[in-house]
């Protein structure tokens, strides 16, 4: 096996392949890059720029894959009763865990999701000015598609880790340390065809107008302190991905909608995590 | 929250608290870098820079970062004699990580591409918070490299690679300020 690690997503994307199938992890990377620059918060030539700048009412023509995650946030939208919310954005911003990205007033943003349409495969059109971020399930995403890529060029195995959200497949078991929230890796496990994504906020915090802050936003917006690390293992990763956020926030709640999946949370034998 | 068998995963048994782990990985080396990452070049040709106080002034104004070395790691990639791009091979200190990443970059002065060669997370598995470390204090560390050599792959909060953004900017200020004329 060999192992290639770029800088892609806003952090380090590994691809794992068995050796002499170099050329498949390139267009493997290639569909990590591509997921990049279509729901990138920070870049200007991103679909999700293009959504800030449009006037409500208005179908604007993303990419293909914008709207397949935007999809699912919506459903996970419903089913988690809000919970799961990529617009976001405008706390994430002024907490100062996003970029300004040339945004001059926050409060334009007034929209939640429930203010999206998708009208098609290739249109969102905004009932009102939104804020989306797309950070807490496209990285998800994009795993899925290195992986679909790394299958359509015939490689029998392979992992694609995203920052530590994960898929491993073929005909074996892949080992899995679990990184706690303090940093320290006490446990480890087996995966096999699945995807795994974890997500904790310990050494995530920020101050705002003296209020601690993570990147976590919970029920009426409060963002989610915990000293937990929670785990998430699905059939895909951009399930494991986002709903680790929900997890965060309620782990029953993440538990129940999981099942509806196919995929559940983690019990970690090291807590009391998830309150 | 109810801990579920699945028969895609099983939990490894017991692997004790890892207290200081020195993490790394080597993903490529300096000469299958360049290859991934100008598959087209012949050859690549180390050029000896050494920048002056001025240059790296500059780069630092034009980067936002400072350069630390005056005699950064440069190759000209070649096909016959002409310069099809740069490769640039640098050192960052992430958060409690060190890495070395390849950048190349266009003779117009655009990145072509990014690689990491190698990662060493020095400190990542101290525990920074007493009240971690007093929690898991007592339970005994029987083979600290065990995880580290089984398993390199892990799940866990993301790490940010924003100090390999910054470097790639600062090398495309590097390439500004010492390779654009070059030739």
């Amino acid at each position: 096996m060999i192992t290639r690690c770029r800088p892609l997503l806003g952090t380090f994307v590994e691809i794992t392949v068995p050796v002499g199938q170099e050329a498949a992890a390139d267009r493997s990377f290639a569909a990590v890059e591509h997921v990049h620059r279509a729901m990138s918060f920070h870049e200007g030539g991103s679909d999700l720029a293009r959504l800030r700048a449009a006037t409500p009412g208005e179908a604007i023509e993303v990419d293909a894959e914008t709207v397949r995650v935007l999809r699912l946030a919506l459903d996970l939208f419903r089913a988690t009763d809000g919970l799961f919310d990529v617009t976001t954005g405008r706390q994430l911003v002024r907490a100062g865990f996003l970029p300004r990205a040339g945004i001059a007033r926050l409060a334009a943003f007034p929209g939640t999701s429930a203010d999206i349409e998708v009208v098609d495969d290739h249109h969102i059109r905004l009932a009102r000015r939104v804020l989306i971020d797309l950070g807490g399930i496209a990285k998800g995403h994009a795993v899925d598609r290195a992986i679909e890529a790394l299958t359509d060029a015939g490689v029998a195995e392979g992992l694609v880790n995203a920052g530590g959200d994960l898929r491993v497949f073929g005909d074996r078991d892949w080992p899995v340390a679990l990184r706690d929230a303090d940093d320290v890796v006490r446990h480890a496990v087996q995966a096999r065809n699945c995807a795994m994504a974890s997500s904790a906020n310990l050494m995530n915090r920020r101050r705002f107008r003296g209020q601690e802050q993570s990147p976590h936003i919970g029920r009426g917006g409060r963002p989610v302190l915990t000293t937990g690390r929670v785990s998430v293992v699905a059939p895909r990763c951009i399930l494991a991905d986002a709903m680790t956020k929900v997890a965060m926030a309620d782990p029953e709640l993440a538990g129940q909608v999981m099942a509806t999946y196919g995929g559940y949370l983690l019990a970690s034998p090291s807590n009391g995590n998830c309150h | 929250m109810s801990h579920r068998n699945w028969s895609h995963l099983a939990a490894i048994p017991v692997l004790a608290v890892v207290s200081a782990p020195a993490w790394a990985a080597d993903y490529l080396s300096v000469e299958q870098a360049q290859h991934a990452l100008i598959p087209q070049a012949q050859s690549f040709v180390a050029v000896p820079v050494t920048l002056n106080p001025a240059q790296l002034t500059q780069i630092r104004r034009l980067s936002g970062t400072p350069q630390r070395t005056s005699q950064p790691r440069i190759w000209r990639a070649l096909s016959g004699n002409a310069t099809l791009g740069w490769v640039i091979v640098d050192e960052v200190i992430g958060k409690h990580e060190f890495i070395t990443y390849a950048t190349a970059i266009s003779p117009d002065g655009h990145v072509l591409g990014v690689e990491i060669l190698s990662y060493r997370e020095t400190k990542g598995g101290q525990v920074r918070d007493p009240r971690w470390r007093d929690r898991f204090r007592g339970k005994a560390l029987t083979d600290p490299f065990l995880l580290n050599q089984d398993i390199p792959n892990i799940s866990g909060a993301t790490l940010s690679c924003r100090n390999i953004t910054d470097g790639v900017k600062r090398l495309l200020a590097l390439h500004s300020v010492a390779l654009a004329h070059a030739g």
